[in-house]
């Protein structure tokens, strides 16, 4: 299957503390984009407070070969802490998207930015739906799930769902439902305020 | 086509199995530590005959692959930058006696730096050596120019260096897996010749070859006019600004470029040295004024002898130190582009909200060593018993975080803390200080590079108690094996594993005590009985090896007794445990002005209840009894 467009660029930043599967993700949405036929490039940060210390990756899309996405550029970042989301506010673009793991939005002090800067955040308390089905360390792909139901990229589920079973086998069985969940979670949301 | 996205590192890895180097050899060091491992992945997957070892440090591995390209093999070795410092001996060496077998030098550069000593730049390193640089600017890249520079190296007969930076070391890149070039599977019958006009070259005969290697580099820059890896994008001569960018720079400046809506012409770089001039001189003479971008040095830079027209490094334009980030790029490209008055709309600022964000009180993360690690039990007993009236020469690991609880005082590279101990006696006589020296040394570091400055101690009579602290593995870089390990790099049985307490004696220590840094008692005793024995008349260097694995990679200890435990009600927040002991797991509660422990990351270890000397921290079960019996209780925990 190749879906890609030369024009096509998504620019992604995952950010977390270490031990919550951002390098996970990053590779779970670098495979899916290969499979789709895009071309890729994304970085790892180790930083040295890798022990729970915060942790970045940017993820791309497309044909630039840079390692980083450069701040004010990020179409999205996927956040599983709310305080890492702040702090790496300045990557997003005008008009970019948050999805945040958090049961309520970012802090009040950050409102007036995200308006003038046009951000919308999607809030998403993954922790505990992950935690429901038998693991809260399971939020990152949880997120996953979120993420797609909002067709910001160009992914589908059942498409997230085989590379998970082909490329990330080891307990495939739990994180196919853990996204399920989030995408369902994430499609009601929407249904909602559109209503 | 197969894709596969693959780490840097592992691009690496596999640019040099399937060009067929038969023996690999690193050190482990960030950002390099993942080019070993992915060197067996690839040997398995494609059935390949390949020897790869982690060796003892990198000048040992720089020998042992050197040794295999005499023979007539492919070979490679690997390491951080600073690796390559060790390895310098015979790095420089060897571009004298050039090689046979392809061989390709990879340090991996750290600007910044991140988790280095020094931000150091490898292509200058080999510009001093002669060696000849490939500069990759991304994953894909650097497996294209493995296949030339091992071509060139063998048509040359020179040692190559492919230079990387952490950027691409552990970028993802989505790489087309083409099978393997159908290389020849049997191992060419060649076997080593003498040939001592190079491999026993003494000083007379090294004239001549620098006479030859000299020659070598105007050939080698004569290829590199033409090398596919320089090439100028956006080729303009209307412009009066141009970029020479090399390795990862060019697709940063790209980017920034594209993102400030101008178009620039870039040249390309992939072979900073040696410079191909005329490629140079040709692009300069288009344009006003042309900037260079390169990292985390000049190199480039420095190559150019007509820099009137040149921006980079040397003038200020560019940092002079600290990454080449999009945004540093950024700003510095709008300086350029001011200069030469051309029109741009600047990327709205974000200056206003990086100082909204600095303002607001996140949570603050500082590197510490882990809740459980038995480094953190060994340097509270140093201090306990040895306060700050001593000197704590420190070395280079995980223990190196020593110093957020103040037990480690100096830390400059591999091994020092030996060398630097025996200093501070010697100097500490002169200047009449008698203050204890206690140098810690992990047991990885102490194989690399500790065992010689020991015996000069010894020898010399120095003393000091050093303290090696031995968790059996190299933990900091990811866990690689050591010289004590059962295991070699690629899973099989070592042939023999090397005792640290033996080699001590071997050094001539007669003090040598064994103890585990769990026991908080026990390793206080030992120290103060080392540092005891250090002054007698006999005396000299004590050894106490403090033994315990690394909590992180064979947690099994933790599983087997675990010691859950409480603080009681009577903590008044004094927080001797935070200062003193500094476990992530020790957190301030502000509103009961209490320590609590964070149970999330609690490991159980127990080790806390040494950090309060008021007795308030307390196995868990013991938490009902009254205050003198746990006490009590304590204290035969503690003389068990």
């Amino acid at each position: 299957m190749n879906n890609y467009q030369p024009s096509t660029t998504h620019k992604v930043i995952f950010t977390g503390l270490g031990g919550q599967g951002i390098v996970f993700l990053t590779r779970l949405f670098a495979q899916t984009a290969v499979a789709l036929g895009y071309p890729v490039m994304a970085s790892e940060i180790h930083g040295m407070s890798q022990r729970g210390g915060p942790v970045i990756s940017h993820f791309k899309i497309g044909n630039d070969q840079a390692p980083l996405v450069q701040q004010g550029t990020a179409d999205l970042m996927i956040a599983l802490k709310a305080d890492e989301a702040v702090r790496n506010l300045p990557f997003l673009r005008r008009g970019g998207v948050i999805f945040v793991n958090k049961e309520k939005g970012l802090v009040k002090e950050v409102q007036p930015h995200l308006e003038r800067l046009n951000i919308t955040v999607y809030s998403l308390d993954a922790s505990s739906l992950a935690a429901k089905l038998g693991d809260a360390r399971r939020a990152n792909v949880v997120m996953a799930g979120f993420v797609i139901a909002h067709s910001l990229l160009p992914f589908s589920l059942e498409i997230m769902q085989e590379i998970m079973i082909k490329k990330f086998s080891r307990s495939a069985a739990l994180n196919i439902q853990a996204m399920k969940v989030g995408f369902e979670t994430g499609q009601s949301m929407l249904h909602k305020d559109s209503d | 086509m197969n894709t596969e996205v693959l780490l840097g590192n592992e691009v690496i890895a596999l640019g040099l199995v399937e060009q067929g180097c038969r023996v690999v050899t690193a050190y482990p060091g960030t950002p390099s530590s993942e080019i070993l491992p992915s060197v067996a992945k690839y040997k398995k997957q494609f059935n390949r005959q390949v020897y790869l070892e982690w060796s003892i440090n990198e000048k040992v591995a720089f020998e042992v692959a050197l040794a295999a390209s005499w023979v007539g093999l492919r070979a490679a070795v690997a390491m951080k930058q600073v690796g390559l410092n060790v390895a310098s001996d015979p790095f420089f060496s060897a571009a004298y006696t050039g090689i046979k077998g392809g061989f390709i030098v990879i340090p991996a550069d750290d600007p910044g730096p991140y988790s280095s000593q020094t931000d150091q730049d490898s292509r200058l390193t080999a510009l001093a050596a002669k060696v000849p640089v490939f500069d990759p600017s991304s994953p894909a890249e650097a497996r294209a120019m493995i296949k030339e520079a091992l071509m060139l190296s063998e048509e040359f007969h020179i040692p190559i260096m492919l230079r990387p930076i952490t950027l691409l070391c552990h970028a993802l890149q989505s790489i087309s897996m083409k099978e393997p070039p159908a290389l020849n599977d049997s191992i060419p019958t060649i076997k080593f010749q003498r040939d001592p006009q190079r491999w026993t070259a003494t000083p007379k005969l090294r004239n001549l070859l620098r006479l030859k290697l000299n020659t070598k580099l105007a050939q080698i820059e004569a290829e590199f006019e033409k090398a596919s890896f320089n090439y100028i994008f956006n080729e303009s001569s209307s412009e009066k600004a141009g970029i020479i960018a090399s390795g990862v720079a060019f697709h940063t400046t790209k980017q920034v470029l594209n993102n400030l809506g101008v178009e620039l012409p870039i040249l390309k770089i992939g072979t900073p040295y040696p410079l191909p001039q005329k490629l140079i001189k040709n692009f300069i003479s288009n344009y006003q004024i042309v900037l260079v971008l390169e990292e985390p040095d000049a190199c480039v830079e420095w190559q150019i002898p007509n820099r009137d027209q040149i921006r980079g490094r040397l003038d200020g334009t560019v940092p002079s130190k600290g990454e080449l980030s999009p945004e540093v790029v950024s700003s510095i490209l709008i300086k350029i582009l001011k200069m030469t008055n051309c029109k741009i709309t600047p990327p709205s600022d974000g200056r206003e909200l990086q100082a909204f964000i600095k303002d607001l009180p996140l949570q603050m993360y500082t590197s510490r060593l882990c809740p459980g690690c038995a480094h953190r039990s060994a340097f509270f007993g140093i201090k306990r018993e040895f306060g700050s009236k001593a000197i704590y020469p420190g070395d280079i690991g995980c223990y190196t975080l020593g110093t957020n609880l103040r037990a480690v005082d100096t830390v400059v590279n591999m091994g020092a803390s030996v060398g630097m101990a025996q200093g501070f006696f010697q100097a500490n006589q002169l200047v009449e200080d008698k203050r204890p020296i206690l140098a810690t040394i992990g047991d990885s570091t102490f194989l690399h590079s500790g065992v010689a400055p020991l015996i000069n101690a010894v020898h010399t009579g120095a003393r000091f108690v050093l303290i090696i602290l031995n968790n059996h593995i190299t933990a900091m870089t990811g866990f690689q094996p050591t010289c004590e390990s059962e295991v070699l790099a690629d899973g099989s049985n070592a042939a023999c594993k090397i005792a640290i307490s033996d080699l001590v004696r071997a050094c001539g220590v007669d003090f040598i005590q064994e103890v585990d840094p769990y026991d908080h008692e026990m390793f206080r005793k030992t120290l103060r009985q080392a540092y005891n024995y250090s002054l007698t008349p006999r005396g000299s260097v004590a050894v106490v090896i403090a033994k315990r694995p690394c909590v992180i990679y064979d947690p099994s200890f933790i599983y087997k007794t675990p010691v859950p435990v409480v603080i009681t009600e009577e903590c008044n927040g004094c927080r001797y445990c935070m200062k003193a002991f500094e476990c992530p797991a020790l957190i301030f509660n502000k509103e009961k002005n209490r320590v609590d422990i964070d149970y999330k990351i609690c490991v159980n270890c127990g080790q806390c209840i040494n950090a309060c000397s008021k007795g308030h921290i307390i196995p868990r079960h013991q938490n009902t009894a009254k205050r003198s019996l746990a006490n009590e209780q304590l204290s035969a925990i503690n003389n068990s």
